[in-house]
């Protein structure tokens, strides 16, 4: 079986581009071959392969963000899509640029700071993310609703389908309508309709600087009021979060509650923000307006991203992201959460399932949702981990594109 | 407008699908005579046709129940706002029922804490903005049309504005959508907070120009109104230097907040009936806007000046006052209509460049609209290389309309050749389905379709609009199906 497999796929692709299987477990599974194709056409020619043979398919870019959606119901062929990361295009005068999607997000932001530009996403776990990975798990960071996501980004995509067809959606320009936006179906979709092979992203100028704030509170209700009068004060924030004492001592600040903050500008910029966060911080009798440096939002990040644990994201109103963090630490917890997102994320070591439904009907009770950001097989097998899709369209739209289920077989729940 | 169609005295017979609908949402909201389907025959654009009936649901329950009506009946849907549309998107292709969105228009929860507002269809942009603004809030896009246009036919188009530039067009600002499907099933798709779970079926729908479903709710994200704006005049010579200082200003990295054209053509038309102070003799003004804190949007407006004065501007006027703000940008916005009035007919099109290809793209622009005879006025989202070429003409002139189209045709091939697309914000709709096929192969289309299909809105829902002739359209070529426009009016 196992060879008949790998030949089908090696009558289509170089042989240099098989991989050893062990190298791609996913939930401690290995699929029979892995593949490491180099071009578009080589990842169109996988699939075709494959789906004629009804083998099934798992792309995977830098393998930080696999503990998403639902188990996979058969894994046969590991896609390694990290030998696709080339520059298509960069205009740096026109703020736009286009990549393989095997690309790092580390190295297009390399690329990108060469000419002072950046693409302003912060994806949990780090920078090593794929751009394709990127907009599959559309994860956002603490910069989101400050600045665009990926989603917001995004200006088309090229998507190899089960069929062997490659389909382009969008284009190059900062604004298109044109026809349905395929890119935005993509993303998110945890690869259930085809395989991203390229994308093109509305780029920003790099800011002249960045600062970051803690302020030390005595309570989160405190620390919620605090961070809703900074908020409202239309500074040029590009991250605000409420953090629990347990949060906060993972971001390795004191045990105690916090509003952390970071602006971007240039130095008159600062100033102004240095000056509010400190007007603020006496007036909610906080402690101090303790500047620190961005090391606080790289481990909240590395914690989103939940290598070993449960990691929960709960939608939540602006204003009752400081009672979901009280919730979720209720149920055994660390939680902190982003007011301009209305997001609130929530760790544990484990988390037993009915925990996990609570907590999912209380945010529902808020008007909300709750999906699964990372966690073992087993809870995902046991809780929906996303829950809120209309799973009448996320099917219709499955069989349309990819009717025999060959890429990431059952993430979807689909019937098959 | 010239009519002359039979009146009430050969009142229509009421036919099952007509008496279907009163005894769902009542015979006052409902129409199927001759005279009363005239209005809904056309949106801003040039084809039309008439439809069998229009309706105009009050609920979610009255939408779905008028889907359902129409399926039995087996009749084509199209659902209609404001009809403002610049792609004939809300032109019943094929006749049928038009659902008509706008009774339903109350703004049903503005939170703003949790800044989120959650609106009917029906609700017109500015009158969001303006429930918002007391807050010290504001629903972002601004499509220049926004005192008329409902938030569901900005929905159905991802409409765009000048503040687009820096907020991102609608689908950045749309949370969540109840929509009835094509079979008449209610559901929501996102939530009301960003990035719900999973499949992103909002950003799909959102842009989807009325071809999978009903928008019957929606939940938008408010941003908070900046400190300060500046808004500046900067006046030029010719079209070519207002084009450079564009590319100029991004290629600098000053994002401004608006980034605004307006050529010779246009003052002309919009000064003696507005008198908004823009200087008659120049070639091409840009309006920009910058915003942020109060210091450093001094600094902006510096930066921004210097650049417009390198690049030979003869004059950069600020904005002294929230009074003459309104002016300048007034002139913007009645831009378009302006036209109206020194042409008897014009043809606005919607092309987007890379915007460092504006100069070369607008001077081949000027050279084929001369070669072709005929004026055309610009006026569009510069900064976002988003141009809106207006064509003037008068189609008492023989064979004006088809050369018209022609002219229309050759600027879009311009702009697919600079490396953009054929359309930034009105829309494929009926009148742009042929270019589809400039900047997307078999495949891509395929798929399109297949969204379609998966949706359930593959034969009857607003069929001939978005993807080729032949795709969606019961293989039937619209132009044949259609007749244009026979009366002297604006080709909006
Ligand atoms: C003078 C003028 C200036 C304009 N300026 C701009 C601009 O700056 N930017 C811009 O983007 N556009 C602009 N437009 C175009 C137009 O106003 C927009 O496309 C607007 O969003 C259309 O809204 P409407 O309510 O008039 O929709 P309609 O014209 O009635 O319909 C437009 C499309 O939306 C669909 N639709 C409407 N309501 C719903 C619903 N509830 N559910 C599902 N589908 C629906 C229709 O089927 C149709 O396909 C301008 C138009 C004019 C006339």
């Amino acid at each position: 079986m196992t060879a008949s497999l790998s030949s089908d796929i090696e009558s289509v692709l170089p042989m240099a581009r098989q991989r050893p299987p062990a190298g791609y477990p996913i939930d401690g599974v290995t699929p029979r071959v892995a593949f490491r194709p180099e071009t578009r056409d080589e990842v169109a020619a996988l699939l075709q392969a494959a789906d004629a043979t009804g083998f099934t398919v798992a792309p995977q870019g830098s393998r930080t963000t696999l503990r998403l959606g639902r188990p996979l119901a058969a894994y046969d062929v590991a896609l390694d899509l990290t030998g696709l990361c080339r520059v298509v295009a960069h205009e740096p005068e026109d703020l736009t640029v286009t990549v393989e999607a095997g690309m790092t997000l580390a190295a297009l932001q390399r690329l990108l700071g060469e000419r002072g530009q950046y693409l302003p996403v912060d994806p949990a776990p780090d920078d090593r993310v794929t751009v394709g990975g990127l907009l599959a798990t559309a994860r956002a960071g603490a910069w989101r609703g400050h600045l665009p996501a990926a989603r917001d980004l995004v200006l088309g995509a090229t998507v190899a389908m089960p069929d062997g067809a490659l389909v382009r959606s969008g284009g190059r320009v900062v604004k298109n309508v044109s026809g349905y936006d395929l890119h935005r179906m993509h993303t998110g979709a945890l690869g259930a309709f085809g395989v991203i092979v390229e994308a093109s992203f509305k780029v920003a100028p790099l800011p002249a600087g960045r600062r970051s704030f803690a302020l030390r509170c005595t309570n989160l209700e405190q620390a919620s009021e605090l961070a809703f009068a900074l908020w409202d004060e239309a500074l040029p924030l590009s991250a605000l979060a409420l953090l629990s004492p347990g949060a906060a001592g993972m971001a390795e600040l004191p045990p105690d509650p916090y509003v952390l903050l970071e602006a971007m500008g240039n130095d008159a910029i600062m100033k102004r923000v240095a000056d509010a966060v400190k007007v603020r911080a006496v007036l909610a009798h906080a402690s101090g307006g303790i500047e620190t440096d961005s090391q606080p939002w790289a481990r909240l990040r590395m914690a989103a991203g939940g290598n070993d644990s449960v990691v929960l994201r709960l939608g939540v109103p602006a204003s009752q992201v400081s009672a979901a963090i009280e919730e979720a630490e209720g149920a055994g917890c660390t939680a902190w959460g982003y007011l301009a997102a209305g997001a609130v994320l929530a760790s544990a070591p484990t988390l037993p399932p009915e925990e996990v439904v609570r907590l999912r009907s209380y945010a529902r009770s808020l008007g909300g949702f709750l999906q699964v950001e990372s966690a073992d097989a087993s809870l995902r097998a046991d809780v929906d981990p996303c829950g809120e899709d209309d799973a009448l369209l996320v099917r219709a739209l499955k069989a349309q594109f990819d009717p025999r289920g060959t890429i990431n077989r059952g993430r979807w729940m689909e019937a098959l | 407008m010239r009519i002359s169609l039979p009146f009430r005295q050969h009142a229509t017979p009421r036919t099952p699908l007509v008496r279907a609908l009163e005894a769902a949402v009542g015979s006052a909201h409902v129409l199927h005579l001759a005279e009363d389907l005239l209005a809904y025959e056309y949106d801003a654009t040039i084809e039309r046709r008439r439809p069998d009936a229009v309706v105009f649901p009050r609920s979610t329950e009255e939408a779905a129940a008028c889907v359902r009506i129409a399926n039995e009946h087996n009749v084509p849907i199209v659902p209609r706002g404001s009809g403002t549309g610049l792609a004939g998107g809300a032109v019943p292709a094929q006749g049928g029922l038009v659902v008509v969105l706008t009774r339903m228009n109350r703004i049903l929860e503005l939170d703003p804490r949790d800044r989120i507002a959650v609106v009917q269809p029906g609700v017109i942009n500015l009158a969001l903005q303006e429930a918002c603004a007391p807050h010290g809030l504001l629903y972002a896009p601004d499509p220049s049309s926004q005192r008329i246009c409902t938030l569901g036919g900005n929905i159905a188009n991802n409409s765009g504005g000048p503040h687009t530039l820096a907020h991102g067009s609608t689908v950045n600002h749309v949370l969540g959508l109840e929509v009835v499907l094509p079979d008449g099933r209610v559901t929501w798709l996102g939530a009301r907070q960003l990035d719900a779970p999973g499949v992103d079926l909002r950003g799909l729908f959102v842009g989807s120009e009325g071809t999978l479903g009903i928008v019957t709710q929606i939940c938008v994200r408010l941003v908070r109104a900046p400190e300060a704006v500046r808004t500046m005049l900067a006046i030029f010579e010719t079209i070519d230097e207002a084009t450079e200082a564009v590319s100029a200003i991004i290629r600098r990295g000053i994002i401004p907040v608006a980034l605004e054209m307006l050529d010779q053509e246009i003052i002309r038309a919009v000064e003696p009936q507005l008198h908004v102070g823009y200087p008659l003799d120049a070639g091409a003004v840009l309006l920009i806007e910058v915003e942020g804190l109060r210091e450093t949007v001094l600094e902006d407006e510096a930066a921004v000046i210097g650049v417009c004065r390198e690049l030979h501007a003869r004059e950069v006027r600020t904005a002294a006052s929230e009074d003459e703000r309104a002016r300048l940008w007034e002139g913007r916005k009645g831009g378009i209509g302006a036209i109206g009035a020194v042409s008897p007919n014009f043809y606005i099109l919607d092309g987007v460049v890379p915007r460092t290809r504006l100069p070369e793209v607008m001077r081949e622009v000027m050279r084929l609209s001369e070669a072709a005879g005929f004026r055309c006025a610009n006026i569009f989202h510069a900064g976002d290389g988003n141009l809106h070429p207006n064509i003037m003409f008068d189609e008492l002139e023989p064979g004006a309309i088809g050369r018209v189209l022609d002219l229309g045709g050759q600027i879009m091939r311009v702009c697919v050749d600079a490396g953009g697309s054929i359309t930034g914000e009105h829309g494929v709709g009926l009148e742009k389905r042929s270019y589809m096929e400039w900047i997307f192969g078999p495949p891509d289309l395929e798929a399109m379709e297949r969204v379609r299909v998966a949706f359930g809105g593959a034969d009857r829902f607003n069929p001939c609009k978005l993807l080729p002739t032949g795709r969606g359209c019961g293989h039937a070529h619209a132009t044949e199906l259609l007749r244009h426009l026979e009366t002297p009016g604006v080709y909006v």
